[in-house]
C-alpha cells in the first residue's frame, strides 16, 4: 500500500464534504450514525436540560426483557 | 433498495392521498404553505412549553403541508416564481419559530450553554440557506452538504419524540457548520474553474 493513511482520509473527507444524494448507501450510513449518537449517548454526558427517562435504547431493552 | 429510500417510499402512500385530496379541492398551494408555518408557531409554542410529543405530533402535521405544497402546485399547474420564492421565506421563519421555542424553554430553564447551542445551530442553519441561496446567483447549483431543511425537521421531530433534544441540537450544530462550509468550498472551487471547462 503506498500510502496507508489515504483511505481513512478519503473516508473522513467525504463525510465532511457531503456530495450524495439521499437514499444511497452512503446517506444510510450517516443516518444509522447519527441516530446512534443521539439515542446512545447517555443524556448526562451531554448534559441534556430536559431529557427523562432511558430513552429508545432503554425502551428496546425493556421490551426484550 | 436502501433504507432511508424504503422509509420514503413508505411515507409517501398516505402523503400521495392528501395531494389528492389537495388537488381535488384545488387547494393554492401558497395557502398551503402559509397554514404549515401558522402550524410550526404552535409546534414552536409547545416546544417551549417543554411538551415535546405534542411538539412532535404537531410539527408532523406542519411538514406535511410544507412538504406537499410543491407537490400540490404541479398538479394542479400552479406552479409560480412567486409561489418557490413565499415557500423559501415561509420555510425559514418555521425554522426559526422552532429554534426560538426550544431557546426560550432553555433559556426558562436557566441553561445558558444550551441557549448558545441552540442559537448557533440557528444561526448556521440559517446560513446553509444562504449559502446556497447567494451561491446559486453565481454558480448554476450548489447542492453540497448533508444538513438541509427536511433532516433538520426529521431530527428535530425525534429529538421531540425521543426526548433527546440536546443531542440533536449538537447534531444540527456541528452538521450545519459543515454543510455551510461545504457550500463555501464548493462555490470558491467552481468559480476558480475556468467558464469553459465547467461548460465541458
Amino acid at each position: 500500500m503506498k500510502h496507508p493513511v489515504a483511505l481513512p482520509a478519503r473516508i473522513l473527507w467525504n463525510g465532511f464534504f457531503w456530495t450524495h444524494e439521499r437514499a444511497t448507501w452512503q446517506y444510510d450510513v450517516m443516518v444509522i450514525a447519527i441516530l446512534a449518537f443521539v439515542w446512545l449517548t447517555p443524556p448526562e454526558w451531554l448534559g441534556d436540560p430536559t431529557a427523562t427517562g432511558s430513552g429508545p435504547i432503554g425502551w428496546i431493552l425493556r421490551f426484550l426483557r | 433498495m436502501t433504507f432511508t429510500g424504503l422509509i420514503g417510499r413508505i411515507c409517501m402512500f398516505p402523503l400521495q392521498l392528501i395531494i389528492n385530496l389537495c388537488v381535488r379541492f384545488r387547494i393554492h398551494p401558497n395557502i398551503l404553505t402559509g397554514i404549515g408555518v401558522l402550524i410550526n408557531v404552535a409546534a414552536a409554542i409547545q416546544l417551549a412549553l417543554g411538551h415535546f410529543i405534542t411538539a412532535g405530533v404537531i410539527m408532523i402535521v406542519a411538514n406535511i403541508f410544507d412538504f406537499i405544497d410543491g407537490k400540490v402546485a404541479r398538479e394542479i399547474q400552479e406552479v409560480s416564481e412567486f409561489g418557490g420564492f413565499w415557500d423559501s421565506v415561509v420555510d425559514r421563519f418555521s425554522d426559526i419559530a422552532l429554534f426560538i421555542g426550544l431557546i426560550y424553554l432553555y433559556s426558562r430553564l436557566g441553561r445558558t450553554d444550551y441557549v448558545m447551542i441552540t442559537a448557533l445551530a440557528m444561526m448556521f442553519a440559517i446560513m446553509t440557506s444562504y449559502t446556497r441561496a447567494r451561491a446559486e446567483s453565481l454558480i448554476a447549483k450548489c447542492k453540497v452538504g448533508f444538513m438541509e431543511r427536511p433532516e433538520r425537521i426529521v431530527l428535530f421531530m425525534i429529538g421531540a419524540f425521543t426526548n433527546r433534544m440536546a443531542a440533536v441540537m449538537w447534531v444540527i450544530g456541528v452538521l450545519s457548520v459543515f454543510t455551510v462550509a461545504d457550500r463555501i468550498i464548493y462555490t470558491y472551487m467552481m468559480l476558480r474553474t475556468p467558464r469553459e471547462k465547467v461548460a465541458v
